[in-house]
């Protein structure tokens, strides 16, 4: 169990470069902190910036500004070893050369555990996501679902203290997403990493999180609203009325805030 | 129903099963079989294709195929192709790694490294250009006519090749396993071994395939121009004095060796490199 994962976000801004001169404002002023071993969802439209702020909270991005710190300390390459960051991203981004026990190997190698924990820690990880029986299976053999989950156990090996997501269900079908989003609180609950979830599906945002950190439109996305759902007991199920009524509400104070998206 | 009727629904289905498996693995034989007969062929057509030349042209200017198999079997039997053969196997092995090493340098410069990439671009492209015999001849000169210069000639125009395929191998590697491998703070250097090197593999073992074809007839070339031994000198001897069933006889000895380098050996590491990725369709 880790407790080490506060996240704070103050008046970060990223503006992209465009083709002549032009200027694409991300995210503007933006705000918030995440408690450690709170599963926090950041609900906006496409384009709003949600993307590009795990990308600064990742180390990925660089070049904002504002302040950005896990834990206390500034993002960079450097704060490696003081706490661990994992993200699943949209794709599984599985290495299709190595098994799925030897995808987890490099995640947990780069990380720094010894080799000598690494089959323990695999065994359990793969387990959790319901995956023992194809750790030596390549990639390439497994269904899409199949492949997120072990990119989600690769995530849940190293014991983060803050686990990044970037909209890891949208990909897949309906089913597959329900089935997974019930295992990935499951795994949550036995860890407590403190979860940083973008995605633009309401209802997903509502079962899932403690808080809704809801934004506004791009360019220059900000933080526009914060619903508490900590309400909502845990464990969850689909078949809840009261998680079915809240993320009704979520979904109207999002087009309060948004207006109703055409473009979407 | 009657009892019997049920009795051999229940056993046809167990035979059914086993007929179809025997039937499954009889067809993966036959297509087995098949790829080897059409190898065979292709390997008669051409032995066809060289006799109706020789019975075309004088024996003298093309021996027959039995007439060059009996030359190099005697010449086995005698054994100074031995000599040659290794002396000139020595020389492709020396070429061929330096060849391989200054390209793999080069080619991961240019594909990691704007700067490298725009320094190194018009002395690929000049590398390219500049005629091989002229880079030979250039460099027997420089460097004297030596065994080190015959092994640098036969590597130097090779090098732009390698390196180009390297080079582009590198820009088609996936930077989205680059940014998750950063995201799990990756080292710069566990970065390259363990992300870029794989993915660029493919490439490696195709470039590795074509440098040594294109290896081993620059060393023929350098040595046929510059050295008074090897497979290259022996074939320009032999050249000299009008004997084309040794001359043939020596490429024919070569080109099973190289066969069996490329076929065997190469093909083996390839199998086991790439046995991850999934049977390849045609189209």
């Amino acid at each position: 169990m880790t407790t080490a994962g506060s996240i704070e976000i103050s008046h970060v801004s990223k503006t992209f470069p465009g083709k002549g001169g032009s200027t694409w404002r991300a995210l503007d002023d933006a705000s918030f902190s995440v408690r450690p071993g709170e599963f926090v969802c950041i609900l906006g439209p496409s384009g709003c910036g949600k993307s590009t702020l795990l990308n600064i909270l990742s180390g990925l991005d660089e070049q904002y500004e504002g302040v950005a710190a896990i834990h206390g300390q500034p993002i960079g390459r450097q704060h490696a070893r003081s706490s661990r960051t994992a993200y699943v991203f949209q794709e599984p981004r599985l290495m299709p050369w190595r098994t799925v026990r030897a995808n987890i190997e490099f995640a947990l190698a780069t990380s720094g555990f010894a080799p000598s924990e690494w089959k323990e820690r695999i065994d359990r990880c793969l387990a959790l996501v319901e995956l023992s029986e194809v750790g030596d299976f390549y990639p390439q053999q497994l269904s899409g679902g199949m492949q997120q989950r072990a990119s989600i156990a690769r995530a849940f090996a190293i014991e983060p203290d803050v686990l990044l997501m970037d909209e890891p269900f949208s990909a897949l079908d309906e089913l597959t997403a329900r089935r997974l989003r019930q295992q990935l609180l499951t795994i949550w609950a036995k860890f407590r990493s403190t979860v940083l979830f973008v995605t633009h599906n309401a209802f997903e945002a509502t079962f899932l999180s403690d808080r809704i950190l809801m934004m506004t439109k791009g360019p220059g996305g900000r933080f526009c609203d914060e619903i508490d759902l900590r309400i909502l007991a845990r464990p969850r199920s689909y078949e809840d009325v009261a998680v079915f009524e809240s993320s009704r509400k979520v979904v109207e104070r999002l087009v309060s805030h948004v207006g109703d998206l055409n473009d979407h | 129903m009657s009892l019997q009727q049920i009795g051999l629904r229940l056993y046809a289905q167990p035979v059914g099963a086993r007929l179809i498996r025997r039937l499954a693995s009889r067809l993966k034989f036959a297509q087995v079989s098949r790829e080897r007969a059409i190898k065979s062929l292709s390997v008669l057509t051409l032995l066809a294709l060289w006799y109706l030349g020789a019975a075309m042209l004088p024996s003298s200017i093309m021996p027959a195929p039995h007439v060059v198999f009996e030359v190099l079997w005697n010449e086995m039997l005698a054994g100074p192709i031995w000599s040659d053969v290794a002396i000139t196997l020595s020389r492709i092995v020396v070429a061929f790694s330096l060849a391989l090493s200054v390209a793999l340098v080069l080619g991961f410069a240019m594909g990691l490294s704007k700067t490298a990439e725009s320094f190194f671009d018009i002395w690929m492209v000049g590398g390219l250009t500049v005629p091989s015999l002229v880079l030979i001849l250039t460099v027997y000169m420089v460097v004297g006519l030596n065994d080190h210069a015959a092994v640098l000639a036969a590597a130097l125009p090779v090098i732009p090749i390698l390196t180009i395929n390297i080079w582009q191998g590198i820009q088609a590697v996936d930077h989205k396993l680059i940014d998750m491998s950063a995201a799990y703070h990756a080292s710069r250097a566990r970065i390259i071994r363990s992300v870029i090197a794989p993915q660029i593999a493919p490439v490696m073992v195709a470039s590795a395939k074509f440098g040594l074809g294109l290896i081993w007839k620059m060393v023929l070339f350098v040595e046929l121009l510059g050295r008074s031994d090897g497979v290259g000198y022996r074939i320009e001897y032999y050249y000299q004095m009008f004997n084309m069933a040794e001359v043939l006889a020596h490429a024919l000895l070569f080109l099973f060796i190289m066969l069996f380098i490329e076929i065997v050996l190469l093909g083996k590491l390839e199998r086991h490199l790439f046995r991850w990725r999934p049977v390849q369709r045609r189209f």
